[in-house]
């Protein structure tokens, strides 16, 4: 499978992609002040480049959350219009499927004791644009859906993200790298999902926080590393 | 009150003016030199100016957004999402308690219920779709929900799509106005989608059942497809023109042209 990832600078993506480079051909980009090495730099304007950029791609991996770095009006510009350009010149070459990362801090306002899961409304911060524009990429995204343009899977990942879950750890979020990048693949290799579907993902820890039954419904290769 | 309307040289600025002017004290601002008509206090600057809106803003009781730029990508977004975002910002910093931001109806009932459905309504949970200028309105009025529900800031939100001009019934279209046609039922005349900016600015906060409503702005049409009960219920809004030279068929000869906004 020929596959796009965005913001590859970010640490999400280089998780992303170093697990996934072995069975696929990974494309890398970022924005042209952060792109570096064999990455494309691409500014994710309208037009030939962003055109050229999804060009012969099946799937795109978009790090929606925590991609990039600065003010708060070049984030929320990225976040919307920047992902609108990017959903747009891929609708219109054919991407079949669109992945997007995205942060269940969007719950983060909800009591922990709460048993939130996908059905439950998102209540993203208005201070910290970081989340305010991972929720402004799931409504661009959400729209593409809604048109039939392109096949969605946003997946919503605990924070933070460890290498692996300590046993007295306090996080009850806490996401493990190989869980990421393991319901990436099996994201991208899925052919159970609609054309939106949000999937809630963490690692099993202790008070764990949140539901992920719906991520072992649709991925059962993860049944093992969701549960305990 | 102290109100700034920003993107208030376009079309629909003048009649909010005109509505205004005399009962609150306005400062006009646009990305576009003042209008030569306009003799108010007036500032030029572009909506997507965050620190600029955010210093226009100071001392304000009000903000009213009538900022609009459909057919350009990159002017698109910046007006209509990031616009919204500076006057969120900006009513954040200053402590404003109400902002009136406005758009096209379908950055809400969207391509997907307009085909299909009657008797649309604006409390129903918004679908765009990715139609540009849809989209960018309806994630800029998104951002105005997120500011609301964390800050408390009061949104209204009106709705608008066909405007008319009241003397001849025609609109924006080329060829003057048709009668005797089919029409768009969601149509209103310039000075009423003034006075209902007006009704908004002016609503007691009692009267809004949360701190974030929207409003679908026409007077009473006959075809069903939307609903306007909300505005005249809640804000008291009383159209003077019921635009029925449109959807009748009487006759109706139209004047010379008249600017009465300012």
């Amino acid at each position: 499978m020929n596959i796009l990832i965005t913001a590859a600078s970010s640490a999400t993506a280089r998780i992303i992609a170093d697990s996934l480079s072995g069975n696929h051909m990974i494309r890398l980009t970022d924005l042209s002040h952060n792109a570096k090495g064999d990455m494309i730099a691409n500014d994710l304007d309208h037009g030939a480049l962003t055109d050229d950029l999804v060009s012969g791609i099946n799937a795109i991996i978009n790090i929606g959350f925590e991609g990039q770095d600065g003010t708060d009006t070049h984030l929320m510009d990225y976040h919307t219009r920047c992902t609108y350009n990017l959903l747009y010149a891929a609708s219109g070459s054919g991407v079949s499927k669109f992945i997007n990362i995205s942060t269940l801090r969007l719950y983060q306002n909800h009591e922990e004791n709460l048993v939130v899961t996908e059905r439950w409304r998102t209540d993203p911060s208005a201070e910290d644009v970081a989340i305010l524009g991972a929720h402004m990429t799931e409504v661009v995204c959400k729209e593409f859906a809604r048109d039939r343009l392109v096949d969605v899977v946003n997946l919503r990942f605990g924070w933070p993200f460890v290498e692996a879950v300590l046993p007295d750890s306090s996080y009850t979020a806490a996401t493990t790298y190989d869980l990421i990048a393991a319901t990436v693949s099996e994201s991208l290799l899925s052919d159970q999902l609609g054309p939106w579907q949000d999937v809630h993902v963490q690692s099993p820890v202790k008070h764990q926080r949140f539901i992920t039954n719906t991520a072992a419904k649709f991925f059962p290769k993860l049944a093992g590393r969701l549960s305990q | 009150m102290k109100i700034l309307i920003l993107g208030g040289n376009g079309m629909l600025g003048p009649w909010a003016v005109r509505a205004l002017k005399d009962r609150h004290e306005i400062l006009l601002t646009d990305i576009n030199e003042r209008h030569p008509d306009y003799q108010g206090d007036y500032l030029q600057l572009s909506v997507a100016d965050v620190d600029g809106v955010v210093e226009a803003a100071k001392d304000m009781d009000v903000i009213v957004n009538l900022s609009v730029l459909r057919p350009h990508r990159q002017d698109a977004f910046d007006v209509n999402t990031m616009g919204n975002y500076a006057m969120m910002v900006a009513a954040r910093k200053h402590g404003i308690k109400r902002v009136i931001n406005s758009g096209p109806h379908y950055q809400m009932a969207g391509q997907q219920y307009e085909d299909w459905d009657f008797d649309l309504n604006p409390d129903m949970p918004p679908a765009a779709g990715t139609r540009l200028y849809a989209h960018t309105k309806a994630l800029g009025q998104e951002v105005c929900r997120v500011f609301s529900q964390r800050h408390g800031i009061q949104v209204i939100t009106l709705l608008y799509y066909n405007m008319k001009h009241s003397w001849d019934l025609s609109g924006m279209e080329p060829g003057g106005p048709q009668y005797h046609q089919d029409m768009v039922p969601y149509s209103t005349a310039w000075p009423d989608c003034g006075t209902a900016v007006q009704a908004a600015v002016e609503v007691p906060e009692s009267r809004l059942a949360t701190r974030c409503e929207t409003f679908f702005v026409f007077p009473d049409l006959p075809h069903g497809k939307f609903n306007n009960e909300k505005i005249k219920r809640v804000l008291g809004w009383k159209p003077r023109y019921q635009v029925e030279g449109l959807w009748n068929k009487d006759f109706r000869t139209p004047p010379d042209n008249l600017h009465g906004a300012f």
